[in-house]
């Protein structure tokens, strides 16, 4: 059982009345709502809190890529994790993902984790991702070759590690005479390599038939988490094998307090503040990111998004984050671990504007009281 | 008339849905990102003069093969194909929005292949002052309002009360994604136009109409004045009542001026 540190790096300064004025937090939420003080602040914090998950204890931290929005401030995780090779020594250092269409060449890709995997002494989790669909419209890069491009770069990256350059690639996209990157990443063939997904078949197939692991996209009904992890099982059935639970990641916003009351008196406004103001807008699906297929899939699962939470007690029910006292969230977690079947929890500790004492107190409630029991109970 | 029949036409591979009605020369409509590929009532003037087909374009309907369709181009070529497959010579093109605009990339290219062309609310140029907003940034109820003049339109009022938490039903949902997909295959960047087409439009060298929708909010005016200005002796009239789709909105009045240009 592994415990991941996830850091969004939210943006917590919005206006209180942020939702009545602007339709989203993504894409065309104007970025003058950024103060580059506060940001100065934030940064420096946040990176703190990846360092601080190390010195508690977590098994590796998350850092994450999107762009234009104030949902997560990451658009360039690779100089996150560069930062954290240097400044942590154990944890692995997971980067889910770069978005690979938005790398032209994605050889960079390929250099820029190499890189990091050398600093960090081979410490990389090599997240590939589509990149979600409001960056699409943020690249204005044309969503109906999202997956072709994916596809194309993701063969290339893995390609320009496992074999030796120069070589010339000719894709569709991408077509480049002399694929030579230096340098080479430390851990061979290449780094481990996490692919996250929304149900999507097509994703699943590509992970089990790779062997690499699959990470289930938040902010879903627990529901939806079971169902796509049981195709996925499946689709490593087909392959000819049984998945082992380290394929599998379940990311999901965990907040432990002293009591089920207090936690949630000290938590529900920052999950609101999430769920009303940041969440707005991710849903952004341009046309052709998906096929037909899997949106109508999508939108049976609509009313199980946390967008469209109006209560606690949904919120609740759903699984959508996981609060209360330690016994609370260690027995919640015990369950649902145990019904997914996964062997990766990546915690999202730092939710909305929840502040940094909080933030790390419950991490260190985690850590202590409830990481050292579900690691006794699933190994 | 005979009752219009819906077919299929392997064109390179593709399976194209087409209809056609009427007798007489061919004229193919090319239709807008509405996907507005089955027959229209008021179609039957222009099928007592013309043979008048009616494609899908490729991911729109039952016509397959996006996956060829790569840009704007691959777009004329297909309809270059598929003239030559269906055995049309010098067909009329009528052509509305996207249909405007593919039929605007034919006819630079093979001006000496078309009849007559008729370019309504055509997309394919930006131009400098009037910008067309993002139809993919914008919510079906302000994109109703940009598109259409009349507010009891059957499908104003659809888009109006689209609400993102309760989407259409998945027939519907399939229908529209699926055409939104495919227009933005060719359009989503550049922006619903390609830069090389102005500078190609002086090679149109047929007698050309640009109909235009007197409120269409969408692709404003001045893109068919644009039109109208580099397509040689090129005519530009104003649809009166209508938005960006006049041919949903005022069908009569569209195939009335349709036929007065093209019957002499």
């Amino acid at each position: 059982m592994n415990f991941f540190f996830f850091h969004l790096m939210p943006y917590p300064h919005l206006p209180d009345d942020f939702e009545k004025r602007y339709d989203s937090a993504w894409i065309d939420a104007p970025n003058t709502l950024f103060d580059p003080e506060k940001g100065h602040d934030l940064y420096n914090t946040y990176l703190d809190d990846l360092v601080f998950a190390e010195e508690v204890g977590f098994d590796g931290v998350c850092v994450n890529e999107h762009h234009q929005n104030a949902y997560g401030l990451m658009p360039s995780p690779n100089l996150f994790a560069a930062a954290l090779a240097r400044q942590t020594k154990r944890v692995k250092i997971a980067v889910i993902g770069n978005a690979l269409p938005l790398y032209d060449p994605p050889t960079r890709v390929a250099e820029e984790y190499a890189i990091i995997d050398c600093i960090s002494g081979g410490r990389l989790i090599a997240g590939m991702v589509v990149g979600g669909g409001p960056e699409y419209f943020s690249f204005s890069l044309n969503p109906t070759f999202a997956r072709e491009k994916f596809n194309e770069a993701l063969e290339l990256v893995v390609k320009a590690w496992t074999t030796p350059g120069p070589f010339e690639f000719h894709g569709n996209h991408y077509r480049l005479r002399y694929v030579n990157p230096w340098p080479r990443p430390i851990q061979q063939p290449h780094p481990p390599i996490w692919i996250p997904g929304v149900g999507s078949l097509e994703t699943m197939e590509l992970v089990a038939r790779n062997r690499w692991a699959y990470m289930g996209i938040p902010y879903f009904h627990l529901s939806v988490f079971e169902r796509n992890f049981e195709f996925f099982r499946q689709a490593c059935e087909k392959e000819g094998y049984t998945a082992s639970p380290e394929q599998m990641g379940w990311l999901v916003p965990i907040y432990v307090g002293e009591t089920d009351e207090q936690a949630r008196k000290e938590f529900e406004p920052h999950v609101w503040y999430f769920a009303r103001k940041l969440l707005k807008g991710i849903n952004a699906s341009p046309p052709g990111y998906t096929s037909v297929r899997s949106v109508v899939k999508i939108v049976e699962s609509i009313d199980k998004f946390m967008l469209w939470c109006d209560t606690w007690q949904q919120i609740e029910e759903g699984s959508y984050v996981i609060c209360g006292s330690p016994e609370t969230v260690r027995e919640k977690l015990e369950d649902h671990i145990e019904r997914l079947g996964v062997g990766n929890v990546l915690g999202l500790f730092r939710l909305g504007s929840l502040p940094t004492e909080s933030t790390r107190r419950s991490m260190t409630l985690f850590a202590d009281e409830v990481m050292p029991k579900l690691r006794a109970r699933f190994g | 008339m005979a009752a219009p029949e819906k077919h299929y036409v392997d064109v390179a591979g593709r399976k194209t849905q087409v209809t056609t009605a009427g007798d007489g020369p061919p004229l193919v409509y090319l239709h807008s990102a509405l996907g507005e590929a089955d027959w229209l009532p008021s179609f039957d003037v222009l099928a007592e003069h013309f043979t008048v087909h009616i494609p899908a374009h490729p991911g729109f309907a039952d016509s397959e093969g996006l996956d060829e369709i790569r840009d704007i181009e691959d777009l004329a070529f297909h309809y270059d194909d598929l003239f030559a497959e269906l055995h049309v010579e010098r067909p009329h093109l009528v052509g509305q929005s996207l249909g405007g605009w593919i039929a605007a990339e034919y006819a630079v290219r093979w001006t000496e292949k078309v009849g007559k062309i008729v370019l309504i609310d055509a997309a394919g140029l930006r131009v400098e002052g009037a910008p067309v907003p993002d139809m993919w940034m914008t919510r079906p109820p302000e994109l109703a309002e940009l598109m259409f003049a009349s507010k009891d339109h059957p499908l104003y009022q659809m888009m109006k009360a689209f609400q993102p938490d309760s989407p259409p039903p998945a027939e519907i949902l399939v229908a529209f994604y699926g055409a939104q997909q495919a227009t933005a295959r060719v359009g989503w960047d550049p922006y619903l136009h390609n830069p090389k087409l102005e500078r190609r439009l002086h090679r149109i060298s047929r007698p050309t109409l640009v109909l235009w929708g007197e409120a269409d909010r969408f692709v404003p005016v001045a893109h068919g004045e644009r039109y109208a200005e580099l397509i040689p002796g090129a005519r530009l009239e104003r649809v009166p009542d209508a938005g960006h789709l006049p041919v949903i909105e005022r069908p009569d009045e569209v195939a009335k001026r349709v036929a007065a240009f093209l019957t002499p």
